[in-house]
């Protein structure tokens, strides 16, 4: 078999391979699709059908005239986004500093941010809860966010891109032009960020958008529950009729299909970044 | 325009000093090389006169204002980084704008300032571009731009030129130095480059381990040094130093291997010294005494022939300005003048008159 060959066939067997995974990743995620469309008869056919026969709407009519999808939803997006600026701020204002200015003081309070990512959010989970309750922020976004403002990666992670893209004459060099400190911020280091901070941005919307623990002990009140809570909540009331559930998962989909494909490059590179994922 | 006037300037990080109380003066409109091998602390001196950082002790004036506790920003400098330090992230019209926006200057104004400097530098077809998008030269002189903008008082150089290419060096030592003519604003180099400092510098400052061993013109530098070091240092290439002996009454300096050099004024002294001879002052004919010389290696330029030659058990350096050809290994007689000769006392380094 001549070179020219070899890596023929080793890139079809590749191809093969890649198409086989992509179908396996896919089968769950069009057959939930596929579930909020069928008649709860032929949601217990088996074997399931992949197409439903006889396709109906009346899954999401009922889940949204039903339950407040749409609000749960609605929380779920504010938050995601106030956590999402809280943590993009704070990672950028408190990565510069940690990155920039070695003070032995500040070398102390980075070593503090790293140490809180060692600690698990279940261990401090239910203190946290009291102090929420005791400030009356119980079914408040305000209390939904405390947890959330500050991200110890992110902060790591603006530091690590700091350190490596911003030299220190640059900083000086503005320092020498007149400069104040929060205008160097502002106009020379946030602009040299935005790559890293989009990264960061939507590594936190997701954050936000798909945990769980916190909101289902923070947001009692049905009104205020946010989608992932409100799909679990789901669950246990209709456990029966899993089109229902199947159409309302396949609804909140959308959002988050629609701002992966937006920010697919960030968050791509989000992941790189992390080196890992969640 | 203004003076610079360094007192006793001293600096330490943590517990180690840098500069051991430096003073020195550099008059209204001069150009100042700061030159020393790395380490010697000359950075440091254009970074406390730019206020980067702390002065440990000492004073540093700007024209008759002492400027110790004064910000960067408001000593009126300029400077210019060994990597440019553009902002990237704006055009070089934005880049040479930035501290006249700082001053609140009006748009119109602005745009004055950057187009007319953008001319005298040549970069004014540049000004849309990012810096990403322009050569290291082109680099340098908005760097320069962004310096000469706002005019300064004073404008700082840190190894501005050690980033581009051995051709582009020289071409930009003659317009830095054009420039200067045309600006006439006191100008403070640090290099590392001892044929920039002779060549763009009205006054040089060598330095060594925080101390300061010659201020002078770059030529007297180069004839009467004070020292072995700066002897040593100032030249390219280098002064070849071997030891010699004489003893008082005699006006003979015997080298190693027997050979002597006489001159009457060696009669004066006494002991073990070091002689100190430049590369062109070895010469193949002339006034002066005859050597044997062992030639180890011969570089053609074309022009001159620099030899590596063997003289008295020490190498030697050679800078003949014909052409000269001879094979490797073969011992040559060339003559060297006594008068062009540089002793020095072998113990503490220090030139000896003769």
């Amino acid at each position: 078999m001549s070179a020219n060959a070899r890596v023929r066939r080793s890139n079809f067997l590749l191809d093969v391979t890649l198409f086989v995974i992509c179908i396996l990743l896919l089968t769950p995620l069009i057959l939930l699709i596929a579930n909020g469309f069928k008649t709860p008869q032929e949601m217990l056919v088996w074997p399931p059908t992949l197409f439903p026969k006889d396709p109906t709407l009346q899954n999401f009519h009922k889940v949204f005239t039903e339950t407040p999808l749409l609000r749960w939803m609605f929380n779920s997006l504010t938050f995601a986004i106030l956590s999402t600026i809280a943590i993009v701020a704070t990672s950028a204002l408190a990565g510069y500093i940690v990155g920039k200015f070695p003070f032995r003081t500040v070398n102390v309070i980075f070593i503090l941010f790293l140490a809180t990512a060692i600690i698990p959010f279940e261990v401090y989970m239910i203190p946290l809860y009291f102090q929420v309750k005791a400030l009356g922020l119980l079914n408040s976004v305000g209390g939904l966010l405390i947890g959330y403002l500050v991200m110890s990666f992110g902060i790591f992670l603006i530091r690590q891109n700091v350190i490596a893209s911003i030299p220190d004459e640059l900083l000086e060099a503005a320092r020498i032009d007149g400069a104040g400190e929060l205008w160097i911020f502002w106009y020379v280091v946030l602009p040299l960020l935005r790559g890293p901070l989009a990264a960061l941005a939507v590594l936190a919307f997701f954050q936000a958008w798909t945990t769980f623990a916190w909101p289902i002990i923070v947001m009692t009140r049905k009104t205020s529950f946010t989608i992932e809570v409100g799909l679990a909540n789901f669950q246990s009331a209709y456990t029966i009729d899993l089109s229902l559930l199947s159409a309302a998962s396949a609804a909140v989909m959308v959002p988050s299909v629609l701002a992966f494909v937006l920010l697919r490059r960030n968050f791509v590179e989000g992941i790189a970044a992390s080196g890992m994922k969640e | 325009m203004a003076t610079v006037e360094i007192k006793k300037l001293r600096k330490s990080f943590g517990d180690v000093e840098t500069l051991h109380g430096i003073s020195f003066t550099i008059p209204e409109g001069a150009f100042v090389a700061l030159v020393g091998p790395s380490g010697c602390g000359k950075s440091t001196i254009l970074r406390l006169i730019a206020g980067l950082e702390e002065i440990t002790s000492g004073k540093i004036y700007i024209g008759d204002d002492l400027i110790n506790d004064v910000e960067p920003k408001n000593r009126n400098i300029a400077m210019v980084f060994q990597n440019y330090a553009l902002y990237p992230h704006l055009t070089v019209a934005q880049n040479m704008g930035f501290s006249l926006k700082l001053l609140k200057k009006s748009k119109a104004e602005i745009e004055r300032a950057v187009k007319h400097t953008a001319e005298i530098l040549g970069v004014d077809k540049l000004l849309h571009r990012l810096p990403k998008q322009l050569s290291g030269g082109q680099r340098q002189r908005v760097a320069m731009g962004r310096a000469i903008v706002r005019q300064p008082k004073v404008f700082l150089f840190d190894e501005p030129l050690s980033n581009l290419d051995a051709k582009l060096r020289v071409q930009m030592r003659a317009e830095l130095k054009a420039l200067h003519r045309r600006l006439a604003t006191t100008t403070v180099y640090v290099t590392h480059d001892q044929i920039e400092a002779m060549t763009m510098a009205d006054i040089v400052v060598v330095m060594r381990d925080g101390n300061l061993e010659q201020v002078g013109r770059p030529l007297d530098l180069y004839d009467t040094p004070v020292n072995q070091f700066v002897a040593g240092f100032i030249g390219s290439p280098a002064m070849s130093f071997l030891p010699a002996t004489t003893m008082a009454g005699s006006s003979e300096m015997v080298l190693s291997d027997g050979q002597t050099l006489s001159k009457p004024t060696y009669a004066a002294l006494d002991g073990r010294y070091t002689i100190g001879l430049r590369p062109e002052h070895i010469r193949l004919s002339g006034d002066g005494a005859s050597f044997k010389v062992t030639i180890e290696a011969s570089e053609q330029t074309g022009s001159e022939t620099l030899l590596l030659a063997g003289l008295a058990d020490h190498k030697v350096t050679i800078l003949l300005r014909e052409r000269f050809d001879t094979p490797i290994g073969g011992v040559h007689a060339f003559v060297i003048d006594p008068a062009a000769i540089q002793l020095f006392d072998t113990k503490t380094g220090v030139r000896i008159e003769t």
